[in-house]
């Protein structure tokens, strides 16, 4: 639809692969990003919090404004990162409780095609985006099916 | 007071879990159960605190001090809280089924870690 509330991004929105179909179903802005993420990235791993986190959870976290999962995510997914769209392919059984909780989420870049724990959501085997403060982060219903032509 | 109003539990695994057994005394000034869960304070927490006479807090609306915390009850998925709390030494508690993992697995140990635990898992030890 073209009602679609979409704030402005500017050039860099217009320069990645969201179409105005996409469902939005989760949105937030980087605020802050822990000391020691690093520990995590270093893995492939994305740990984020909302902004009620602990101190020494957002320690190792990057810590993000967004608060309402507006439905639940599944494999198929896009995560939009820094403008960089990753696709996701597994989610595990408590991830989406997780995020619509506590604004927690962990991402695996692994390419993994199964979790291999509860909270997991895996996105593609692809460079990290060196994240940001500032930074949007929107998960949408995948497109892919109709973007073949 | 003249005697302690704190008491001791034992906290075992419960089906699928790992770890433990977690003995844990709160002490005055460390009597935190600390609840870093969705949803507010969870019943495994709940329950610690009744047994023991700790206060159950809520990680994610009030701050406390790390020293106050006798034991950390979370729900994590397996990377990053299940780590995070055995780093800093805190007995901690999962109510998932989740075994060692995530970067900072090396830090999770059977004396400070315990999972896939259930409220009738938590009992009173006698003195």
């Amino acid at each position: 639809m073209g009602e679609l509330q979409i704030p402005p991004y500017g050039e860099e929105f217009e320069a990645c692969r969201v179409k105005e179909c996409s469902v939005i179903k989760y949105q937030a802005t980087v605020t802050y990003i822990g000391p020691l993420v690093s520990e995590f990235l270093d893995s492939g791993i994305v740990v984020l919090f909302g902004e009620d986190a602990p101190e020494e959870l957002r320690d190792f976290a990057i810590i993000h404004d967004g608060h309402e999962l507006i439905e639940s995510i599944i494999p198929g997914d896009c995560v939009q990162i820094r403008g960089e769209t990753y696709r996701i392919n597994a989610v595990g059984e408590v991830a989406n409780s997780n995020l619509a909780n506590l604004g927690h989420l962990v991402l695996k870049f692994n390419g993994a095609n199964e979790v291999e724990m509860p909270g997991d959501v895996c996105v593609e085997a692809r460079q990290l985006p060196e994240i940001q403060v500032g930074d949007t982060l929107i998960i949408h219903a995948g497109d892919r099916q109709e973007e073949k032509e | 007071m003249s005697e302690n109003k704190y008491r001791k539990v034992r906290i075992k695994r419960g089906p699928k879990g790992w770890g433990g057994p977690l003995i844990i005394e709160p002490k005055p000034g460390r009597d935190l159960i600390y609840s870093v869960t969705g949803g507010g304070i969870h019943p495994v927490a709940q329950r610690i605190a009744e047994l023991t006479g700790g206060r159950p807090f809520d990680g994610f609306k009030s701050k406390a001090a790390f020293e106050e915390i006798a034991v950390a009850v979370i729900d994590c998925g397996g990377t990053a809280r299940i780590g995070v709390y055995p780093m800093k030494k805190v007995p901690t508690v999962d109510i998932y089924p989740t075994s060692p993992s995530g970067p900072l697995f090396r830090f999770i140990t059977e004396k400070v870690f315990v999972s896939g635990v259930r409220p009738e898992d938590i009992e009173l030890i006698e003195e």
